[in-house]
């Protein structure tokens, strides 16, 4: 059963425009001047019960302002979202109970207090009795590795230890779908890479439904099994991670140390990303030539060293933005 | 009702690391007191004299009531944070948490304030019994009247102030709007009560916000009586509830308004 639906969604922003120079600013206080940017035109998705899906696309797509709608924090202009059953607009704080919300840029944790004393905080939001609140504490401080921290001021601690008490604070009420925007951003790689692991954990033993966005290509390959594309407002794709794997994995790359130069100027479903005389980097495209058939034309015996790998997702999912422009 | 007080609680918590930065802002206070307190003395012939129905001492300690509320009140700064967050999108962020925003503003800067009102009222006082070397004749229930109707009275500055910032939400900067309203409530409830005023602006001032906000507990702080307590209390309720409507109705406007884009 979906757990969240969303059709025919459109925002609109009024935006001023200003001629330049002082007398384009006297004039637009005169006569004021605006444009209407479409930033999210007509989408419609679904998301299942205890799904981890990434919400993706470049900046100025509409990915905020869909989930901010999704949130009730901001009205639509057209089409209709149902969170949990919910409409945004209209129950939004029957809503809020049911959902968290993790801004990555946006601290919501009082900086002067102490993690626990923040989750007593958003207990006591949350209208939760003192001795759940205890219970849940306890509990998330297990899952979340915050032993050592929890009774440092937050002001105190690192930004990977923050965003853990951040994704803690919003779990405190149990929410069934947790909304989180870019939840890895600025985060070193070790870090990152543990948030996700406790993400994933968190998924695992609550089956909380969990929305991310992201602009770290990791998170959303280690997270995420479902991918949404969003660019212009629009989506320009809705597939399974192994799908978009699958239809945009068909090209390999082959990068070789050779004995003697090769020429495969003109081979069919070849081409050459670098040829530095020895050092031949290509790309194979296995719809039209096997990756073994284009080694054939390498020749193994010329080979001193080789390496095959897939596009990186970073490049496919950028690819997917540009032909979509 | 729980979460609210919690959110006051949480913020006085917060607040506790700004004790000293309190203490020294009381100079500024202790100056002005001196200041009026040397005035008073030059304009009163003697102690015993009337004007306008205060003696000397009752007008200081008059000065010394509105000045502990007005000081203690921070107004600049709660109308600043909240045009900052609207006109930043800061304020979304409270949108979709289980409380009402202008509760959580308000629950807020009570607790924000708590503390440096604690403070003030002990440093007031003792200040005011080091210069008049008397205190007013009050019992333990007036004292406590007064205390509620100051509690209320700092609850009406914020919402009137809270109004003020969510202006922000229609226009620029809403700060030409708050220096209006605290020269308001400075020159005609703060220095001088309102009896110092010709008969018509009595009237006005009577039903204005200044008779709740700073006159009121001054008032009955210098002279109480029942009767002018009941109105008073009775005339912070209507204050409240208006003040509150306007807040909301800002708010529901504005917030529909809401333009935020990018993440």
């Amino acid at each position: 059963m979906a757990i969240i639906e969303v059709k025919k969604l459109s925002k609109s922003f009024k935006v001023k425009i200003k001629e330049k120079g002082l007398k384009g600013s006297l004039k637009s206080i005169i006569k004021p001047k605006y444009k209407i940017v479409k930033a999210v035109n007509n989408i419609s998705f679904e998301v299942e019960k205890g799904e981890i899906i990434a919400f993706i696309g470049p900046n100025g797509a509409g990915k905020s302002t869909t989930i901010k709608m999704m949130t009730s924090i901001l009205y639509p202009d057209k089409g209709t979202i149902k969170v949990l059953g919910y409409d945004p607009v209209k129950d939004r704080k029957k809503l809020s109970y049911e959902i968290g919300t993790v801004f990555g840029q946006k601290e919501q944790l009082w900086t002067h207090l102490t993690p626990y004393d923040n989750f007593k905080f958003f207990g006591a939001i949350y209208d939760i009795p003192e001795v759940a609140v205890e219970k849940k504490i306890e509990e998330l401080k297990t899952l979340f590795e915050l032993e050592e921290f929890i009774n440092t001021p937050v002001r105190n601690l690192s930004l990977g230890q923050r965003i853990r008490c951040e994704i803690v604070a919003s779990l405190i009420h149990e929410p069934k779908v947790l909304f989180l925007d870019e939840p890895t951003i600025g985060l070193d790689p070790v870090v990152k890479e543990n948030i996700r692991t406790l993400i994933k954990r968190m998924n695992k033993e609550f089956k909380t439904t969990i929305f991310l966005t992201s602009h770290d290509v990791g998170d959303i390959e280690k997270l995420c099994k479902r991918v949404i594309i969003i660019n212009d407002g629009q989506v320009v794709l809705d597939d399974t991670m192994e799908n978009l794997k699958y239809h945009y994995l068909n090209k390999k790359i082959v990068d070789a140390k050779m004995k003697e130069r090769v020429n495969l100027d003109d081979e069919d479903g070849i081409t050459i990303i670098k040829d530095k005389g020895y050092n031949l980097k290509i790309e194979v495209d296995t719809t039209k030539r096997s990756v073994a058939d284009a080694l054939k034309l390498l020749n193994p015996d010329n080979i001193i060293d080789i390496n095959i790998s897939n596009i990186p997702l970073e490049d496919i999912i950028s690819n997917i933005y540009k032909n979509k422009d | 009702m729980r979460k609210y007080l919690f959110i006051i609680k949480t913020q006085i918590m917060s607040n506790l690391q700004y004790v000293f930065n309190i203490v020294f802002g009381f100079i500024g206070y202790f100056i002005m007191l001196f200041i009026l307190f040397n005035l008073w003395k030059y304009l009163y012939s003697d102690q015993s004299e009337l004007i306008n129905g205060y003696t000397m001492t009752q007008m200081t300690w008059y000065v010394i009531v509105t000045e502990i509320l007005w000081m203690s009140l921070g107004g600049r700064k709660l109308c600043n944070k909240i045009s900052k967050d609207v006109r930043s999108g800061n304020i979304t962020y409270n949108i979709n948490k289980p409380y009402n925003y202008i509760g959580y503003c308000l629950s807020t800067h009570l607790g924000d304030i708590f503390v440096k009102g604690l403070i003030y009222t002990f440093l007031g006082m003792l200040t005011g019994l080091l210069f008049l070397k008397s205190f007013p004749d009050l019992t333990l229930v007036n004292i406590i009247v007064v205390l509620i109707t100051s509690i209320l009275a700092t609850s009406i500055s914020a919402l009137i102030i809270i109004a003020i910032g969510l202006i922000s939400f229609f226009i620029e900067d809403s700060g030409p709007f708050y220096w209006v309203y605290s020269k308001i409530i400075l020159v005609l409830g703060t220095i001088f009560p309102i009896e110092y005023f010709p008969n018509i602006i009595q009237k006005i001032l009577n039903y204005s916000p200044v008779y709740v906000v700073s006159y009121g507990p001054a008032k009955l702080f210098v002279d109480f009586s029942w009767d002018k307590a009941i109105s008073i209390v009775l005339a912070q309720i209507i204050y409240i509830l208006i003040a509150y409507s306007i807040c909301y109705f800002i708010y529901k406007k504005g917030v529909k308004r809401i333009n935020v884009n990018g993440g």
